[in-house]
């Protein structure tokens, strides 16, 4: 049956620049922003705009993320003639199987999934982006313009323009030249990794650049310039709005405080909620001596210490005399009395002791930074993990 | 637990609540921030692996329907068996008034009751606060080889209720019925396990003659007739809701934690609807206090129970109160015992006061 969209969802990346976070688990799973993981964005995304139909890629330590997902239900994505499919990379009879070898091969080793759906267009997302943004609108556009190839575009500063991919579009204001990383970029429209793209035209793509010895199979290296090359029709799609890569530990940190200011995203809106698959727990306590101020608190959360800026995921216990300060406590950490936890990220039921101090104010010093503590390590009373530290689960602290 | 069915009684408006139940029942009245109190009798059956469960409704059954939904959350949306909602049918004489008793509500849904193979029948009470161990309730029940067993509590409950006198071995022999206070005997939770034939005799006998209590008539008529039940006592808390004022100190015991870790010791599940958690703005202040999530909290929150979806504005004070779910609550208004059911919009600057005997309720929608 055709449709007229459909997604897929590179989820494969290991996040290595997330260390310790992502050890165990794949990037799009990560606890983001209280009652989240990140892919609930993309996933809510596509459910809000009316796209039934998502492929998640998945590669790297998938588990989390397959039982995450599940049946795709939270999202609504569980509907008779689409919903929601974890594809994970496979053997083909007689082949010598692969691991997915770049964001394009992804996408080539399940051209069956999407012909399955014969789709007019797909859209290419990724895993690791917090934003809320109505494909719809993405789509009329590319149609409108009768696009080969439509990129979201975010306008950004000519400094962080050296470090994205940037669109230069010609007069007609379709896109003349894609540089990646431009060291004198000529505009500011930075592409934000979510594509919309002609399917026939794709597919003939993908398979070309499968051939092709040379390439990386590359959506940003490959796909696009040769396109380009082609003289295909490419479009920037212009979105004003919030959205933040969280790639690196500071990005995360950032966008998870940033979580604090409905003014930057609302996620409050009930005209476009964010979905989550999350446990029932009881509603959040605040104890007796419980001060709690600028911060988000999620169910299942028991607070008798005080909490300031910081963001709590679901069954955090922050126990009396303890101290969290612009910190992110993923599911079911524990802050234990008298410990500090300022300027950091507690992964999944990690213990701080008694007394224990993790992380440090900002001293105005390049060498400072984040301190991050992965999930399941218990850090002992008394102990101080400095900022900017990395302590990975198995480790002893 | 294939042998075993559940039968949750949810039927009960118990008039001593008064505006609460003026569009529900007991056993869907919203508890502890965000669940229903019909969701802890469904989880306690869902934990012990009793998924073919019914629930006897008779009027204003559409806010049950509404959160049990197709059952789903307990793993109930079965292809065979599952949760069945059981408005009054077949009788045409049940459609209309209340059940007289919990007799003629099993009478009301006998042909539920005798299509299920199930051989043994557990019936519980809607709107009892209570997680209960049903895996060991049935290990008792089989063990004892008894007939009949009746779940008790190891506390006196709030206001009247029934007591079991036992034997050294556990077993009942006797019924003391509309206790009040201390006294001898377990206290009865009106939670049973039944042998389903024995139960269905029990309906012919009492529909025959005419009757309809369960304690009064049937517990009666079934242990004169030496019937064996054993006493099984649930260890933690269990208290049911049949008026405001039981409402109200039932919901505060949550806000202590001891109480609150002994009725979630075991998973309690619940529709699932809020996907954002709750934001305490730079001068808020939460003490004491339970917050569902989707709540934004600027004011000043002591000893009070919020569901999820309120708004606590800047300035607003809310002593010992139930704010329920989706409340505007704004700046500057001061509540004080207040139970305000859902929606209800308190403008800028009003003032409330109950007493902790007498706490006031707001029906729901109000706007003041």
């Amino acid at each position: 049956m055709k449709k007229s969209c459909i997604a897929m969802l590179l989820a494969g990346g290991q996040g290595s620049r997330l260390y310790a976070l992502t050890q165990n688990v794949a990037k799009p799973s990560v606890p983001f922003g209280g009652k989240y993981r990140i892919i609930d964005f993309p996933l809510s995304n596509c459910a809000n705009s009316g796209i039934d139909t998502v492929g998640v890629l998945t590669q790297y330590r998938p588990l989390q993320l397959n039982s995450y997902i599940g049946n795709g239900q939270p999202w609504d994505l569980d509907s008779s003639d689409g919903g929601v499919y974890i594809l994970p990379p496979y053997l083909g009879a007689g082949e010598k199987g692969s691991w997915f070898t770049g964001t394009a091969n992804a996408i080539y080793q399940n051209l069956g999934f999407i012909e399955n759906y014969d789709p007019e267009n797909v859209l290419i997302l990724s895993g690791d982006h917090i934003y809320k943004m109505d494909y719809a609108k993405m789509l009329k556009e590319h149609l409108e313009k009768d696009a080969a190839l439509t990129i979201a575009v975010q306008q950004v500063s000519m400094e962080e323009a050296t470090r994205m991919g940037i669109l230069n579009p010609g007069p007609d204001g379709y896109v003349e030249q894609f540089e990646e990383k431009p060291k004198h970029p000529k505009s500011d429209l930075a592409s934000m990794g979510i594509y919309i793209f002609n399917w026939p035209k794709l597919r003939q793509a993908l398979i070309e650049d499968e051939n092709d010895p040379n390439s990386h199979k590359d959506f940003g290296k490959d796909i696009i310039p040769k396109m380009l090359a082609a003289g295909e029709k490419i479009w920037p799609y212009r979105f004003e709005g919030y959205w933040r890569d969280v790639g690196t530990i500071t990005s995360l940190w950032d966008a998870n405080m940033d979580m604090l200011s409905t003014t930057l995203i609302n996620l409050y809106d009930p005209e476009w909620p964010i979905a989550a698959r999350s446990p029932v727990c009881p509603p959040h306590y605040a104890g007796p001596s419980a001060q709690i101020n600028h911060s988000i608190i999620t169910e299942g959360c028991e607070v008798y210490g005080h909490v300031e800026n910081s963001v709590l995921s679901p069954e955090v216990v922050v126990e009396p005399g303890a101290k969290v300060l612009y910190s992110v406590l993923m599911p079911g950490a524990v802050v234990k009395k008298g410990a500090v936890v300022e300027y950091a990220i507690v992964g999944e039921h990690t213990v701080i002791e008694e007394d224990a101090h993790v992380g440090g104010a900002p001293d105005g010093t390049d060498a400072w930074g984040v301190a991050t503590c992965g999930p399941d390590i218990t850090i002992r009373s008394g102990a101080v993990v400095p900022a900017g530290a990395m302590i990975y689960t198995g480790e002893e602290v | 637990m294939r042998n075993y069915q559940g039968i949750i009684f949810a039927y009960r408006e118990e008039p001593e609540l008064r505006e609460l139940t003026a569009n529900r029942t007991a056993a869907s009245l919203p508890f502890c921030g965000r669940y229903r109190l019909i969701d802890f009798p469904l989880s306690s059956l869902r934990n012990a692996g009793v998924l073919d469960v019914g629930v006897i409704m008779q009027r204003d059954y559409q806010s049950l329907l509404d959160h049990i939904g197709s059952g789903k959350a307990w793993d109930m949306a079965l292809r065979s068996g599952g949760l069945r909602m059981l408005p009054p049918f077949g009788l045409p004489q049940y459609h209309n008034g209340n059940y007289n008793g919990t007799m003629e509500a099993l009478n009301a849904v006998g042909a539920y009751l005798r299509d299920n193979s199930a051989e043994n029948v557990i019936m519980m009470l809607g709107n009892t606060a209570a997680n209960v161990d049903l895996s060991a309730a049935i290990r008792r029940y089989e063990e004892s080889g008894a007939e009949a067993l009746a779940i008790c509590m190891d506390h006196i409950p709030m206001g009247v209720h029934h007591r079991y006198l036992t034997d050294g071995e556990g077993f009942v022999t006797g019924l003391s019925l509309y206790r009040h206070g201390e006294g001898e005997g377990f206290p009865s939770m009106e939670a049973y396990i039944f042998r389903k034939d024995v139960l269905l005799n029990l309906m012919d006998l009492c529909r025959a003659n005419n009757q309809y209590l369960f304690h009064r008539d049937a517990i009666t008529r079934f242990l004169n007739d030496g019937g064996r039940m054993a006493v099984y006592v649930h260890e933690g808390y269990a208290n049911s809701v049949r008026s405001v004022e039981e409402y109200y100190d039932i919901s505060r015991d949550m806000l202590k934690p001891e109480i609150r870790h002994q009725l979630f010791c075991r998973p309690v599940r619940a529709k699932t609807h809020e996907d954002v958690s709750t934001y305490y703005g730079e001068n808020s202040r939460s003490v004491n206090s339970l917050v569902g999530d989707n709540c934004i909290i600027e004011g000043d929150v002591e000893n009070c129970i919020i569901f999820s979806g309120v708004h606590v504005a800047a300035g607003a004070r809310l002593r010992d109160c139930i704010i329920m779910k989706g409340c505007e609550v704004g700046a500057g208004v001061e509540l004080n015992c207040v139970i305000a059911d859902k929606a209800c919009k308190f403008s800028p600057g009003s003032v409330l006061v109950g007493s902790p005997k007498l706490p006031t309720v707001v029906p729901k929608g109000t706007e003041i």
